[in-house]
């Protein structure tokens, strides 16, 4: 029977990155035959496994730190220069949206009247839902910071009921966004206003939903007693991931929603 | 003499303080002696018949997944002539 004699973590084997990989290849082929040959078997497959992979392979980083005591500090250390080195790359994807839009509206072209917003568009009023929007992220913002202080303190009911109530306003965002998608007097395919609105707000909602789905996950855990109040990385990755979208929302707010209306 | 580090060992073994007055008992102590034990499972089944089950399925379904997607992909690529 052999013992590692350092604090770092060797990894056992696992079949998850060859079915992630393999998971790629199905969702990417899946669309190909969804928008070219009209038919959606492959891409529900690739989304299943897609989903078996996240979960198997997730469950098992819970079962090596919670349950086998893996994560040293110098592993909590590596993983928490991963997950900024995450966001700040994610950062970069939403750069990429945030110049279209800039380099659309700066400069609108004649065929867009000269004027941003274009001609024919009517843009949502920023003073409505979209600040309410803002509000109920910022507002998200606190009861994560309450959760977080509640956890280092011990204190589980606090920490719980805070957890909820971040998770609910990001849902509660989630079902307003939607309705303004629904009452939006534009559709995507209204000129690059309408394709730059919505690509952009919609990636962001796409990771309104990712991080409230992984602060789920951080509920669950915490009923299940998986924090301590001196290790919680997964709830502190949570929470930088769900501030970054809070902080993305606050500039889709100023520069497409207010400025550009 | 080598010291153990503690890799066996949780970091800070303080977890929440008083069990919920609802239904949620703290399990993690026999879900670390289940995860801990010397048997050479790895850690992907380590969790009983049910990890195995799953690991079969997403297996089946990538592997065949893919072998279709290859089919498909064969199929497109000499599209039959009409008659």
């Amino acid at each position: 029977m052999t013992h590692q004699t350092h604090a770092y973590h060797m990894v056992n084997p696992s079949p998850w990155p060859l079915t992630g990989a393999l998971s790629a290849l199905l969702m990417t082929s899946g669309l190909t035959m969804w928008f070219h040959f009209n038919s959606n078997i492959l891409l529900t497959l690739g989304l299943m496994t897609n989903s078996l992979t996240m979960y198997q392979w997730w469950r098992d980083v819970v079962r090596e730190s919670t349950f086998q005591g893996h994560h040293t500090i110098i592993v909590q250390t590596g993983l928490r220069y991963g997950m900024i080195l995450f966001i700040m790359s994610e950062v970069f994807f939403f750069a990429g949206f945030f110049w279209a839009f800039y380099h659309s509206s700066l400069a609108p072209t004649p065929s867009l009247g000269g004027y941003w917003p274009p001609a024919g568009i009517n843009p949502l009023n920023p003073m409505e839902v979209p600040l309410l929007n803002t509000l109920v992220l910022l507002a998200s913002g606190v009861s994560i910071t309450w959760t977080h202080h509640s956890l280092m303190e011990g204190n589980r009911k606090h920490s719980l009921q805070a957890l909820l109530i971040t998770i609910f306003l990001g849902i509660y965002f989630t079902l307003l966004q939607a309705s303004e998608y629904l009452e939006a007097p534009f559709t995507i395919s209204d000129s690059i206003y309408g394709s730059t609105f919505f690509v952009a707000t919609g990636f962001h909602g796409l990771h309104v939903m990712i991080g409230t789905t992984f602060l789920t996950i951080c509920l669950l855990r915490q009923l299940k007693f998986h924090f301590t109040s001196k290790h919680h990385f997964g709830f502190e990755a949570a929470a930088w991931y769900w501030h970054f979208v809070d902080v993305v929302w606050l500039f889709l707010y100023i520069s497409i929603y207010w400025w550009g209306s | 003499m080598l010291r153990s580090l503690p890799v066996l060992r949780q970091i800070a073994q303080r977890t929440i303080s008083t069990a919920s007055r609802r239904h949620f008992e703290n399990k993690v102590p026999e879900k670390q002696k289940l995860f801990q034990e010397d048997n050479g499972i790895p850690v992907h089944l380590k969790g009983g018949v049910g990890d195995a089950l799953l690991y079969r399925a997403t297996m089946i379904l990538t592997v065949g997944g893919t072998a279709y997607a290859i089919y498909q992909l064969a199929m497109a690529s000499f599209p039959k002539k009409q008659a």
